[in-house]
């Protein structure tokens, strides 16, 4: 019987089919950057040819990780058993644009932020956000159920599928739609980093763009008031578009990079975008910003166009670039707390990063709640990585502790499977465990992501 | 034991009523059940029973009604966790004194259960605006077949912790496990709230509707009713701030002045919603015993036509002008046939004998039954109500 390799080349051919160790190696890595070579990966032209590769390498004892551009930050897309990685990128059109019932159809390859630009002249947009919309694709934020500074109203991922194409692990294409009658299997396969099936089309809800978009910055003396401000706006009813905190070190960092008009020597940084009718827009700004001066914001000014705004919003999403410019390495966390917790949280971070010796930077969706510490650190010295990891996990306990969870927007992949039962106890695991069980009996799919190592009674099989 | 009134389905009769104090009893009965392989069917508040099939075995109706407290609820998180007994009006009542509100939608919301209107995988009109219950739903536990409680999702309202399991038993008509818990996220009520009423003149129904699909303040309802104890007519529901809700109103009477309409009645706060509840408690109500009703999901551009020819078929209808649902009441059977892909809401046990209540099956039916086998191996969660006959 001829070998893995050659079969997918027969069957595929050599314009789908990579298989030299030079080619492969661009799929060993995601941003969390554990590396393992694949044995073979392929860049599909459809659904038909992610089947056929999906059969045989189940028949070859192969396992299947699927692949967007690579952003995610805890080895998610990284093939941890090696097998075949399966890239979307010539995946990336948009199908369908139905600007009356506002939806679309797009292949899974399609850049996020290139589907909000084909449908901006309809009066439409695609909500969810990341800050690598420039970058990660739909279909890895179909993933991680990915999230974003809009996420605050308007939802993340899951609240934006409405169907999905999916390969199954037999290499069989089936549809499934959230108004299909029966269980919801486009609400459970988003945010399964890749572990259910293969997704090869979504069917997206698009929204109508608002009528007016204003956009805030205010400065505060630390990050503690700025968490202070937004759990007071949170607690007073109010819920604008985007709550995004920024701290000193962030700021700086920024606006050296993007010179976006952030006051630089701000202790935090609070950026606020209100969106909706004119009435309300300048309703919602008055009293945003007499909530937020009440709480100790030293200054509020608001974006003066368009371009400005745009300005502001991409110096926000390079956050995490602009920092590779001040620090060797940089480790970037990701957990969320109820929003009252939010001053607490902060100061607790800033006790653990002290304690650890390790500077430390702020950028976060603090309206969700949703924490992004970075941990600043040099990759070469061997006791900070391990401060760094110490740290990491130490975060993430104090997020539990306070009746939050480990991931908000970047998932478990490789990185928190350990940690997932701090979360959930062995039975909460074992339900998963059963949907495992149907989807992928045989833990072809992206082994050795989300669960703990022999936590769940199925994971124990593969 | 208690006498089993008000829980027979389909002329079925459960043999026995359980009613457990909490989640970890109902865990236990639901094992005990397993064990002896009788057959439970879940009761909320009973009211959205009319969806789901007749179950093909019923030996418990496994009642949540003691599971009603508010179990976590600091309104400055703006999200709140409540056992899954409790009353869509309880959780409201709740929220209300805080402002805030969870938009569920449903017809007799002083009965129906949390749990139960989740299980039934209820669609409210208002969706369009806020979401789906799915979309609020921020964490769940379920008791399942086997006695233990599985947890999913959390207080948090970005999580992405684990499969979101949660999302299974959302219209699973309880046929995977039995809500205990819900999680939502909570929203802050809008400060004004307007119904806008208006009866549509033949001569101008398709402009009018048209018209509605413009408007720059978009409405959180918009709905064409034609019978459900009125003529044809718009029932459009604006929620927002004061100012914003004025400019709707002026927005939508010059558009239908335009149609040439000149009369829309305005109900303005909790008047508004009394009548929004009104237009809801249509869905679910079964005429003199002679009637049935399907919902059609489809697209919303289409609501309006697919609703028209259900009245040319003698149907009273409603059509979501913004989710594109299409609600139909039938006083006679055949519909099925003119709906393949409808579910039935609520029907006379004379008009619905024969019929499936959820159409034709999805092709992904064999992963449903695996998940089902794989859930409730023994079958003894609502055998046979489910889809495909699961």
């Amino acid at each position: 019987m001829p070998d893995f390799t050659s079969r997918l080349l027969v069957a595929l051919g050599p314009e789908v089919v990579r298989t030299a160790p030079e080619d492969l190696a661009v799929y060993a890595f995601d941003a969390f950057s554990e590396d393992r070579l694949p044995s073979a990966a392929i860049v599909p032209r459809d659904a038909r040819d992610v089947g056929i590769a999906v059969r045989i390498a189940r028949e070859c004892g192969e396992p299947i990780v699927p692949r967007g551009a690579g952003t995610g930050l805890c080895g998610g897309a990284v093939p941890a058993r090696g097998g075949l990685v399966i890239s979307f990128a010539r995946m990336n059109r948009v199908l369908e644009l139905d600007v009356r019932n506002r939806r679309a159809r797009v292949q899974p390859g399609l850049i996020n932020l290139d589907l909000s630009r084909a449908v901006a002249g309809a009066g439409v947009f695609y909500a969810p956000d990341p800050s690598s919309q420039k970058i990660s694709t739909l279909g890895g934020n179909v993933g991680t159920n990915a999230g974003g500074p809009h996420c605050l109203s308007y939802g993340t991922t899951t609240n934006h599928v409405l169907g999905l194409e999916f390969v199954d692990d037999e290499g069989e294409v089936h549809r499934c739609s959230i108004d299909d009658p029966g269980y919801d299997l486009t609400g459970v396969l988003v945010g399964s980093e890749g572990t259910l099936g293969i997704v090869t089309e979504i069917d997206v809800r698009l929204m109508k763009l608002p009528e007016e978009v204003r956009v805030c910055v205010a400065a505060f003396a630390d990050v503690e008031s700025a968490s202070e401000a937004v759990s007071a706006i949170i607690g007073a009813g109010i819920v604008p578009t985007a709550l995004e905190i920024m701290d000193a070190l962030i700021t700086r960092a920024v606006e050296a990079h993007y010179h976006a008009g952030y006051p630089e020597h701000a202790g935090a940084v609070l950026l606020v975008e209100i969106a909706g009718a004119h009435d309300d827009v300048a309703a919602g700004e008055a009293l945003l910003s007499t909530i937020a001066q009440r709480h100790g914001a030293l200054s509020w000014r608001a974006a003066r166009d368009a371009a400005e705004r745009d300005a502001l919003w991409a110096a926000r999403k390079g956050a995490a670039g602009a920092i590779g410019r001040i620090a060797p390495n940089y480790y970037i966390q990701d957990a969320c707390v109820p929003r009252t917790r939010l001053p607490e949280v902060m100061h607790a971070i800033e006790e653990i990063a002290r304690e650890h010796a390790l500077p430390v930077g702020n950028v976060f969706h603090a309206g969700d709640g949703n924490l992004h510490p970075l941990l600043i650190f040099d990759r070469r010295e061997k006791r900070q990585v391990q401060a760094v990891h110490d740290a990491g996990t130490e975060i993430l306990r104090t997020c539990i502790a306070m009746g939050g969870t480990i991931s908000g927007e970047h998932g478990i992949g490789y990185e928190k499977r350990e940690t997932l039962s701090l979360v959930f106890s062995a039975d909460d695991l074992a339900a998963m465990g059963r949907v495992r069980d149907v989807f992928d009996p045989a833990r072809a799919f992206n082994p050795d992501k989300i669960f703990p190592s022999g936590a769940v009674c199925g994971e124990v099989r593969a | 034991m208690i006498a089993p009134a008000g829980y027979g389905l389909g002329g079925a009769e459960p043999a026995r009523v359980a009613e457990p104090a909490d989640a970890s009893e109902l865990a236990e009965e639901l094992r005990l059940c397993a064990q002896a392989r009788e057959a439970v069917v879940p009761f909320g508040g009973g009211t959205l029973q009319g969806i789901g099939n007749a179950p093909t075995r019923y030996d418990v109706a496994l009642s949540t009604r003691r599971l009603d407290a508010v179990r976590a609820y600091d309104p400055r998180d703006l999200t709140i966790g409540v056992e899954a007994g409790i009353t869509v009006a309880a959780l409201t009542r709740t929220l209300a004194e805080h402002g805030q509100f969870v938009p569920l939608d449903v017809p007799d919301a002083e009965r129906a259960s949390v749990g139960g209107v989740l299980a039934a995988g209820w669609l409210g009109p208002r969706r369009a605006a806020y979401g789906r219950p799915r979309d609020l739903l921020i964490g769940s536990t379920a008791a399942l077949a086997d006695g233990t409680l599985a947890s999913a999702g959390g207080m948090v309202v970005k999580n992405v912790t684990g499969y979101d399991v949660g999302k299974l038993y959302v219209g699973s008509l309880g046929t995977l496990g039995v809500l205990v818990r819900a999680n939502f996220k909570a929203l802050p009520k809008p400060a004004a709230q307007r119904l806008a009423s208006a009866e549509l003149a033949e001569d101008a129904r398709e402009r009018t509707v048209a018209a509605l699909g413009a408007l720059t303040v978009e409405p959180v309802a918009a709905l064409a009713v034609d019978g459900f104890g009125g003529p044809l007519r718009i029932v459009v529901l604006f929620e927002g701030s004061e100012a914003t809700v004025e400019r709707a109103t002026r927005d939508l009477r010059s558009a239908l002045g335009r149609s040439g309409i000149a009369e829309t009645t305005l109900l303005d706060g909790d008047q508004a919603e009394r009548a929004f509840a009104r237009v809801l408690a249509g869905y679910t109500e079964v005429v003199a015993d002679r009637t049935i009703t399907y919902r059609e999901p489809g697209l919303p551009a289409s609501a309006w036509e697919r609703a028209r020819r259900m009245r040319a078929l003698g149907a009273e209808v409603i059509a979501d002008l913004r989710t594109g649902d299409v609600i139909a009441r039938f006083a006679r059977q055949h519909a099925r046939t003119v709906l393949p892909r409808a579910t039935i809401l609520a029907g006379a046990a004379a008009l619905r004998a024969d019929l499936d209540a959820w159409g034709e099956p999805p092709a992904t039916l064999p992963t449903m039954r695996a998940l089902k086998e794989r859930f409730d191996p023994s079958a003894i969660l609502a055998p046979g109500r489910f889809v495909g006959g699961i």
